[in-house]
């Protein structure tokens, strides 16, 4: 080797520090290339990509023209009811029954019920050496009929059992016979009693479009969605965990390109394959039921190729694609492997199938909470595309949301990419996160913080729904004190046991300090003035269709209103305001305050507390209290705020003890308040003076607090906790 | 042209903290081959990961041609080159196209970055391998690949982690080579290996870490006289021993 000109180590290149932005520009579409020529590339891609829909639909095609053709038996001529009988005199007579005029029902009842008239095919199963029972317990025969020449004749019907088109058979040949029988009787009256006069003749009609939703429009969005998804998961797996997998992630990350242009890469990558996935099951889904002769079913009527709603379909699996894409890589970065990336993604795929089954229920459409709900409102909307019936507010509703939660996903993925290249920290073991510590530290780690939380849910669970077992049988005093208790035992004993084996402070962690005096004061008119914007969020919440209370639900509230006022004002006061003001404000503004507080910005804190506040309360028992959620998050971001600002725990359990205990009393004693005018009704707006009063008293809680507490210092402690 | 200077980084671990790097310091120059020895769990591997910017470190910095890491992470990576322990290739593009794709990625002009492509794979007898797919390739054939990735850009500063893993006669003798060219090239080069005999061979400078702390650093002469050993391995073994 020689150090000449021609040596490549000779022409050394001093690298651009400034590249202009149409440069990064270009580079990250040949990123983009890059990371689509790997993956298509991939025969495994190809496979789900073009050999799942081109096998897949004519199968699904053809069982699901059986079932039809099943499902529909009798209501044509080409499928009628088949009736066995044991012998070709016993088929005669049947046939001549049905053969005859008298035998169909009056004109009302046929409209009345569609239209059609059932066919029957009359077959002696003898010559088969089998009698019409056995033919039909070996699915040869719809219906056994065995007719005893007898005056007059006795006709005995076999049908089987959970069978639908045998009962349909059954159900509607003993109609016709008793039919012939009736319109045979009226003749007789008629001929033998010329004063006979025949019951009410009845004409029927029907106005109205046609409301029904077939079960198909809902399933081909349904599995165009999962589809999807399956195309979108092994890129995804592939281009993250599998960089890791190979060994590449770490060259790549040592290269001074930014993380996030090389996720947006792969990001490209994913829902280009995707979509490429779900061109590919929209036109074979299509293709294969207008060959088929199945389209009908799913457009209601129309037999053409339904070009628009195909499109439209498309563009919403344009947005489904930008979506998922984004959530399987913020989960995949993740991973360190394919293994561990699908150990993630199976939950997810489980999870997506809930609300995609959600939304084949009956009565379900796309308004309200569901518009926001990631998935079901792709699968809701795409229905109502397909069936000409979406409307333009739900549908904004669905795509700027879809667009939201894409964006979030994306976000979370460019954080995780590669940010767990190379530590050593993804090597501990569970046992790590349990182990408790040889020092004290001030407040609890974010990872405590993450694992206490994870048993509060499902024991939180477990003890509201006990208590809501028992509650029936007991007197309101025991429901108040047991109410306390399950509040102390959970959000209380849980952060209390997890800071103690983290070796945590206790007056650090729960921020148990003093503050200035005016803190408390601004607390206090917050407390009495919160409560008015806490109504008018709920109110708001309500009219947006966030929530709401059904009929049952009011019923309920009525009978707990009822027996609050029975119980004495001072347990309600213990249990209902005290308790919750020190047991979670020990747990939301102390506890998680001081952990997540060694993380997050003095903002996201507040946020992310609020919402945890906001989300507890929602569960209750096995019930989703949706309503709840809007104004305790908006408690939760006042007493945040509060927690912050004054550095202490303190004033937010006199808020939140003026809060819950004002409400509890003005319930308790509704009767005696009334001359001040108020309508303490829940889906009512307060009336603007009320409104004036409360805000100003709010407004003037948070002056007081503003002016009297210090500015918060920006940054943590070393000790984790926020200083003041 | 590599400064490390008072590097300490510590890692949460089951039994508490394991202070992986403790105060580590060491210089290297153009045209100089510095072996970072040290067994298995010494702090070879986090010490070049902090350098390559991939670790943040608790305390110290290092400087690549007198830019800090901490200051302008994307500068001083553009200016290293890395050979991974791991031969990691993406097994459906082809040679060049992985190639290119990574001197795409160190902003290397597209003309350039192909007669770089070529002649380096030339220099490391591969040229016949560039178009085909990376997954079909040999041990040996991933790792040349591997060696002319790390080259691809021309960087001043080399960094080899552990570079004959794995590999036969052949394969070692082609790091040798290689590592040759790169002295010759003006590079300033580290190697982390634990295989003292090839160390012995290939520097011209050594550190010795040992649990994290830099025991000694020197040149071979340098090493003995501190010692009064008279091999690499004598001094290792006294070292672990004691």
């Amino acid at each position: 080797m020689s150090n000449d000109t021609n040596d490549p180590l000779s022409s050394r290149r001093a690298p651009k520090q400034h590249r202009r932005s149409t440069q990064a520009k270009s580079r990250l579409g040949r990123l983009c290339q890059k990371e689509l020529r790997e993956t298509l590339r991939d025969r495994r891609t190809i496979t789900t990509l073009l050999l799942m829909p081109l096998l897949v639909y004519p199968l699904l095609s053809m069982s699901l023209n059986r079932f039809l053709v099943t499902a529909t038996a009798g209501t044509s001529e080409e499928t009628p009811y088949t009736i066995g009988v044991a012998s070709d005199a016993q088929g005669e007579v049947l046939l001549r029954w049905l053969d005859d005029p008298m035998s169909q029902p009056p004109p009302a009842v046929l409209k009345a019920s569609g239209g059609q008239l059932a066919k029957f095919r009359v077959v002696n199963t003898m010559s088969d050496n089998l009698s019409p029972v056995e033919a039909l317990k070996q699915n040869q025969i719809d219906l056994a009929c065995e007719i005893q020449s007898v005056a007059p004749p006795k006709v005995h019907l076999t049908a089987y059992n959970g069978d639908a088109s045998s009962g349909a058979a059954m159900r509607i040949l003993t109609e016709r016979l008793q039919w012939l029988r009736m319109a045979r009787a009226e003749f007789v009256a008629k001929a033998v009693s010329p004063d006979y006069v025949p019951p009410a003749e009845v004409t029927v009609e029907k106005v109205g479009k046609v409301q029904e939703r077939s079960m198909l429009g809902t399933i081909v969005p349904l599995v165009l969605v999962l589809m999807t998804i399956t195309g979108a998961v092994y890129p995804a797996i592939d281009l993250t965990a599998g960089e890791r997998e190979r060994g590449t992630m770490e060259s790549l990350m040592a290269s001074p390109v930014r993380r996030s242009s090389i996720l947006f890469s792969k990001y490209v990558a994913v829902v280009v394959v995707a979509l490429l996935t779900a061109v590919a099951n929209l036109f074979a889904m299509f293709t294969t039921l207008w060959a088929g002769g199945l389209l009908p079913l799913l457009t209601g009527g129309s037999e053409a190729f339904p070009w628009l709603a195909v499109l439209q379909i498309l563009g919403l699996l344009v947005l489904f694609s930008g979506f998922f894409a984004a959530l399987l890589l913020s989960l995949t970065s993740f991973a360190r492997s394919f293994k561990e990336a699908q150990a993630y993604l199976i939950p997810i795929m489980l999870l997506s199938l809930t609300p995609g089954m959600l939304s084949l229920m009956p009565g379900v459409s796309l308004n309200g909470p569901l518009a926001i709900a990631p998935l079901v409102n792709i699968v809701l909307l795409a229905r109502e595309v397909l069936q000409g019936t979406a409307e333009a507010g739900p549908a904004v509703v669905t795509i700027l949301s879809t667009v939201g939660y894409a964006a979030a996903a994306i976000a979370i993925a460019s954080r995780l990419f590669g940010s767990d290249a190379v530590t050593r920290t993804s090597q501990q073991s569970f046992g790590t996160i349990l182990r408790r510590p040889e020092q004290e530290s001030a407040a609890p780690s974010p990872q405590t913080a993450a694992v206490t939380l994870a048993l509060l849910v499902p024991i939180y669970y477990l003890v509201s729904n006990v208590l809501i077992r028992i509650v029936p049988d007991l007197t309101i005093e025991w429901v108040l004190v047991l109410n306390a208790f399950a509040l102390a035992l959970t959000f209380g004993l849980i952060p209390y046991l997890a800071a103690r084996l983290s070796r945590c402070r206790p007056a650090t962690t729960y921020r148990w300090r003093m503050p200035p005096p005016l803190a408390f004061a601004g607390a206090l008119l917050i407390g009495l003035g919160a409560w008015g914007l806490a109504h008018e969020a709920f109110v708001i919440a309500q009219s947006l269709g966030i929530g709401g209370l059904d009929a049952d639900r009011i019923e309920k509230t009525k009978q707990t209103v009822g027996a609050i006022k029975e119980a004495p004002a001072w347990l309600l006061v213990v249990c209902l305001a005290l308790a919750p003001a020190v047991v979670e404000e020990l747990c939301f503004r102390g506890f998680l305050f001081s952990s997540l507080g060694k993380v997050l910005s003095p903002g996201r804190l507040i946020l992310a507390t609020a919402i945890i506040f906001g989300l507890f309360h929602v569960v209750t028992g096995n019930m989703l209290l949706i309503e709840r959620f809007v104004p305790t998050t908006l408690l939760g971001l006042m007493l945040g705020w509060l927690a912050y600002r004054s550095g202490s725990v303190l004033p937010g359990m006199l808020m939140h003890l003026t809060h819950n205990g004002l409400l509890i009393l003005a319930t308790k004693y509704e009767d005696k308040v009334r001359f001040l005018g108020a309508g303490f009704d829940d889906q009512l707006h307060l009336p603007p003076s009320w409104m004036a009063v409360l805000t100003l008293l709010t407004v003037a809680g948070f002056a007081l607090l503003w002016i009297g507490t210090p500015k918060p210092e920006s940054t943590v402690s070393a000790a984790g906790a926020w200083e003041t | 042209m590599l400064l490390v200077h008072s590097l300490t980084k510590r890692f949460p671990i089951d039994d508490g903290v394991l202070t992986a790097v403790n105060d580590v310091t060491f210089e290297i120059g153009s045209g100089e081959v510095f072996g970072l020895l040290g067994p298995n769990g010494a702090g070879k591997t986090t010490t070049m990961r902090i350098i390559l910017g991939l670790l943040q470190p608790d305390s110290g910095y290092t400087e690549v041609d007198g830019l800090r890491t901490s200051a302008d992470p994307m500068a001083v990576k553009s200016r290293l080159g890395f050979v991974s322990a791991s031969d990691g290739v993406y097994p459906w593009l082809t040679v060049r196209e992985m190639l290119l794709y990574f001197a795409d990625l160190y902003s290397v002009n597209v003309t350039e970055a192909a007669s770089r492509c070529e002649s380096l794979c030339d220099m490391m007898d591969i040229g016949d391998l560039l178009d085909r797919r990376a997954g079909d390739l040999s041990t040996g054939q991933r790792q040349r690949v591997t060696l002319v990735r790390g080259l691809i850009h021309d960087p001043p500063v080399m960094l080899l982690d552990e570079p004959t893993r794995g590999l036969d006669v052949v394969g070692v003798q082609t790091i040798f080579d290689y590592i040759d060219i790169l002295r010759r090239g003006g590079k300033a080069v580290v190697v982390c290996t634990h295989r003292l005999d090839e160390a012995e061979r290939l520097c011209d400078r050594f550190g010795l870490l040992h649990r994290g702390r830099l025991k000694h650093c020197g040149t071979l002469s340098d090493l003995k006289e501190q010692t009064g050993r008279d091999s690499l391995v004598d001094i290792f073994v006294d070292l672990i021993r004691n």
